[in-house]
């Protein structure tokens, strides 16, 4: 029958919950509208968003269930594929216990979904072995703006950053990144308001910029310590809010009279005029906002990265206010919410940790089973136990190690080292190619649930068409292998129902039900069926009572050039496609732009190197090779290159460095020591 | 006025006048643009906040109504417009984008805020069957103060507005009158890929050469730009030199053919020549 109809869902590239409508003929997606109503969004989209529904009908999708039978794919039906991996699960719970399980959950899933995943890992599987790839990208927020503020999550939401006085933007290329963010801040520059970017590259922000602050990548504790030194030096803190509202100032002062702006010089090649000045800029502004992204987050200093940026903005009052705070600006479009649903080894969902008894006892009571006390192994934990063998199987879903996290050759070995591997995703990732059992799954476009944006947001996605072959919502291919398992706590009949168990256990999300997201959304922490939701948060009190300095050193990155490697690699992604590529690559006008990965290098040092644009080089760090094509340019600094991780066939992570924070288990992709060379049979 | 346009609306299906309604639908408090079939459905069809209705469907590279009508070749729809929607019917019609024989046009007018938030300048179609009419606006504020700045004051205006580009192609996504089934801003002979902003001004400057004579002046792309770049001044603009040079405004005249689709001593160029 003849119809026509927009199905309003909220975007699934990045974390800033653009909503937008997919248009439905007949059953056949022909188009991406813009919401004009939504808080956010407001009508516009990025390239990303815009082409989101072109992946949806890729031939590529997974149609059927695939076992690998000697290196080969068969399909094979729903039945065969479950009871093939239900008896594997079985056989080794019975044989070696649950702690050989390592579970990957998915920011590119939903809430139910994730919140299901957990549950599954836990009360079915019995371990706590399960994490997602916010470790690698904002766990080291997590725990930094926990321990400040006792909540990891951005404290403000993103339409308020138009009214800010100042904007410090420090290791957030958020153009690029997080256009629909990118949008108030270049609303607010026009407004009047004081601009400072902090990136060792020169990226498109900066040219609004009032200072570019191009720290060495990996001295961002020296450079915010020289900020705060600037600042205490000029008596321009907020001596009533530190008084009121914080406490351990004093262990903040002893160390940041320990960076003055010369010496912060030194290490930063920030010149001292520039830091004084932007300091000061951003110290006397009446609203100033941090907002930052995984230039702050993916060091060995992780954690002390982010809670520097909390201490600056809590030595200058600007927390709990509208129009301040420390925003962190998460990736992918639902990994605030993996967080939020406890798809992390240490707690359930709303961060309630596994091993308070009281916690894990009211768990125990809601799913009527026994759960285990210690907490699991992390991401990149769970491959070195595979390669060593005692992780023995993985269960995957729609995460892509194999080209996410770092040192590939390393998660290569790894996953080839398992017993029994299943992934379950749209694509045949190169993840998935390492499997014994492919679960296809279905897309955004074709189920039902909720994503929780960056600004702690919660909004639906909505069904627009039926499943693309046989795959099936993740959330009922969990419940289908759940209930093999002899589970009776998997009974939903929609992800309505899923939602309703997460309000119940989880107090940030107690208010929530689907009823109440169908308008605009809501904002936890969102506590009863009455609470309206909160646009920022640590009001009158942080969440964990006083806001909490903590006096940081700077400490080098784990890998520093030396003669043999003489280039400081840094990665990340660039505007046209999006993490390992599955989605963008796939989508024509993305892939247009952008074909292939690349190396940026400083046209001084290409010079050096006799390298020439576009010629294919060598690129080699203690971990690998790659060879990918150079490209000129003055966006890096001398010494600096540049490599985009979204493409297999010049993976950036086959060089990066798997060092990991020690609190925070997030590996240093923002630096590594890396050597360029000419390749010989090139002219 | 909503109830009568409903009525109407109704009244068209029922007297079988149409077969469908094609409209904006209001639902959880955000509205996007529908198919209505049912009666019943009506209840639930709104005006505003208004869509491009008839922006082309990516990768389909065709509007919504000539996809329904290929697939349904006896399908009459009713299309609710406003004075922007209407005009770019008729400039799609001119350009065989959609046939006019298939559409019944249901015209409601704009309010007086409404023009002026649009900065419209003839808030009604020509086949008003709803709403009375108002004045359009006839001086546009930020044209003026365009117009006012020295040649090297425009240009870096311009600079400035399109180095905020982030190449979303919202713009030409959301224009009812950018259907090429070969867009030009993806051709890489004129346009280098990959970098941001994107290079200035040719990456506009092709859009705009593209629609010159065609800009209906809905300000669609301007509503669409993430970094809020002035658009519509420059649609206004290139409407006036379009009618000062070919006496020709686009959307008025269902019959009036566009100057670049006739020769000099104005004859029609056939299709496909």
């Amino acid at each position: 029958m003849m119809y026509y109809k927009s199905v309003l869902t909220t975007c699934p590239y990045c974390g800033c919950g653009c909503n937008f409508y997919l248009q439905v003929l007949d059953g056949e997606l022909v188009g991406v509208l813009p919401c004009k109503s939504h808080v956010t969004n407001q009508g516009k989209l990025c390239i990303k968003g815009w082409n989101a529904h072109e992946y949806v009908f890729s031939k590529d999708r997974l149609t059927k269930p695939l076992i690998n039978q000697g290196g080969r794919f068969v399909e094979i039906s729903w039945e065969e594929a479950l009871n093939i991996v239900v008896k594997k699960f079985k056989d080794y719970i019975d044989n070696y216990g649950p702690e050989i399980f390592g579970v990957l959950s998915s920011a590119k899933c939903t809430n139910e979904e994730n919140f299901l995943l957990m549950k599954f890992t836990r009360a079915v599987l019995g371990t706590n072995n399960v994490d997602h790839c916010a470790r690698l990208c904002h766990a080291s927020t997590v725990v930094g703006l926990s321990q400040t503020f006792g909540s990891g999550a951005m404290t403000n939401s993103i339409g308020e950053l138009e009214k800010a006085n100042c904007i410090l933007v420090i290791g957030s290329n958020t153009t690029e990144q997080h256009p629909l963010v990118a949008r108030y801040i270049l609303r607010a520059v026009e407004k009047g308001a004081k601009l400072i970017v902090a990136d060792p590259r020169a990226i498109h922000l900066v040219k609004f910029a009032d200072y570019h602050i191009q720290q060495r990548p990996g001295t961002d504790v020296a450079l915010l310590n020289g900020f705060m030194n600037v600042i205490l030096n000029l008596g321009l803190e907020d001596r009533e809010f530190i008084s009121e509202r914080t406490e351990d100032f004093e262990e903040l002062k002893k160390v940041i009279e320990n960076y003055p702006p010369a010496y912060v010089e030194k290490i930063t090649g920030v010149s001292k005029d520039d830091l004084i000045d932007s300091a000061k800029t951003f110290a006397i502004a009446n609203l100033a906002s941090i907002v930052y992204s995984m230039g702050i987050t993916q060091h060995t200093t992780g954690v002390d990265n982010v809670t520097s940026c909390a201490n600056l903005a809590m030595l200058t009052g600007n927390v709990g206010k509208r129009s301040t705070g420390v925003n962190p600006l998460r990736g992918q479009v639902n990994v605030q919410g993996a967080c939020d649903m406890g798809a992390l080894p240490n707690v359930y969902s709303g961060y309630q940790n596994v091993t308070d008894e009281k916690i894990r006892i009211k768990f125990e009571k809601a799913w009527n089973v026994e759960l285990p006390s210690k907490p699991g192994l992390t991401v990149v934990e769970m491959i070195n136990e595979a390669k060593k063998g005692s992780i023995k199987i993985m269960y995957v879903m729609g995460e892509n190690p194999m080209l996410s996290n770092p040192d590939i050759n390393h998660v290569k070995e790894g996953l080839n080292n398992l017993e029994f591997l299943v992934v379950q995703d749209i694509f045949l990732t190169d993840t998935a190619k390492l499997a014994n059992v492919v679960l296809p799954a279905a897309s955004y476009a074709e189920k039902d649930g909720t994503f929780t944006a960056t600004d702690r947001l919660v909004q639906r996605i909505e069904k627009a068409i039926t499943p693309i072959g046989e795959s099936k919502p993740d959330w009922q291919i969990i419940c289908e292998l759940a209930r093999r398992m002899r589970s009776n706590q998997f009974e939903y009949t929609s992800p309505a129902e899923i939602m309703d168990e997460i309000a119940s256990v989880t107090p940030i999300y107690g208010g929530i039900t689907y009823k109440r997201l169908e308008k605009d959304g809501l904002r936890w922490p969102c506590i009863s069926k009455e609470h309206p939701g909160t646009l920022y948060l640590h009001k009158e009190k942080f969440t964990r009572g006083k806001g909490r300095f903590f006096g940081i050193d700077y400490k080098e990155p784990a890998e520093l050039p030396d003669e043999e490697y003489p280039f400081i690699l840094t990665t990340g992604r660039i505007m046209f496609h999006f993490h390992t590529g599955t989605m963008s690559r796939r989508t024509r006008l993305l892939n247009r732009e952008v074909q292939t990965g690349y190396v940026e290098i400083n046209p001084h040092d290409a010079e050096k190197l006799e390298i020439h644009d576009g010629e294919p080089v060598s690129v080699k760090s203690r971990r690998g090779e790659i060879k990918v094509k150079a490209l000129k340019t003055n966006r890096v600094p001398e010494k600096v290159i540049f490599i985009p991780f979204h493409f297999a066939e010049c993976a950036a992570n086959v060089l990066t460095n798997p060092a990991l924070d020690p609190v925070a288990k997030i590996p240093e992709y923002k630096v590594c020591a890396a050597r360029v060379e000419k390749l010989s049979d090139t002219i | 006025m909503i109830g009568k346009i409903r009525e109407l609306a109704k009244r068209w299906i029922a007297e079988g006048k149409t077969d469908a309604i094609f409209g904006l639908k209001e639902e959880n408090g955000h509205v996007a643009p529908n198919l209505f079939i049912k009666k019943s459905e009506l209840e639930r069809l709104v005006i505003s906040p208004n869509y491009s209705l008839c922006y082309t469907l990516r990768p389909k590279n065709s509007n919504i109504f000539s996809l329904l009508e290929r697939k349904y070749p006896n399908l009459k729809i009713g299309v609710v417009v406003r004075g922007c929607n209407e005009r770019a019917l008729f400039e799609l019609a001119k350009r065989d984008q959609v046939d006019l024989e298939r559409i019944e046009i249901l015209g409601i007018a704009c309010t007086k805020e409404e023009a002026l938030e649009c900065r419209c300048p003839k808030p009604y179609p020509q086949n008003l069957l709803v709403g009375e009419r108002v004045e359009g606006v006839t001086n546009d504020d930020n044209v003026e103060a365009l117009l006012k700045k020295t040649l090297p004051e425009r240009l870096a205006f311009w600079n400035h507005e399109f180095s905020k580009c982030i190449k979303c192609y919202g713009c030409r996504n959301v224009c009812p009158m950018c259907f090429c089934q070969d867009c030009r801003m993806e051709k890489e002979q004129w346009v280098k890929t990959g970098v941001l902003p994107p290079e200035d001004p040719i990456f506009h400057f092709i859009r705009f050469y593209h629609i010159s004579e065609r800009c209906i002046e809905c300000g669609e792309c301007e509503k669409a730009c993430p970094v809020d770049i002035p658009l519509l001044t420059i649609s206004k603009l290139l409407r006036r030199d379009i009618k000062e040079l070919f006496d020709y405004e686009a959307g008025l005249d269902v019959k009036q053919e566009s100057p670049l689709l006739t020769t000099l001593d104005e004859t029609l160029i056939k299709r496909g020549e």
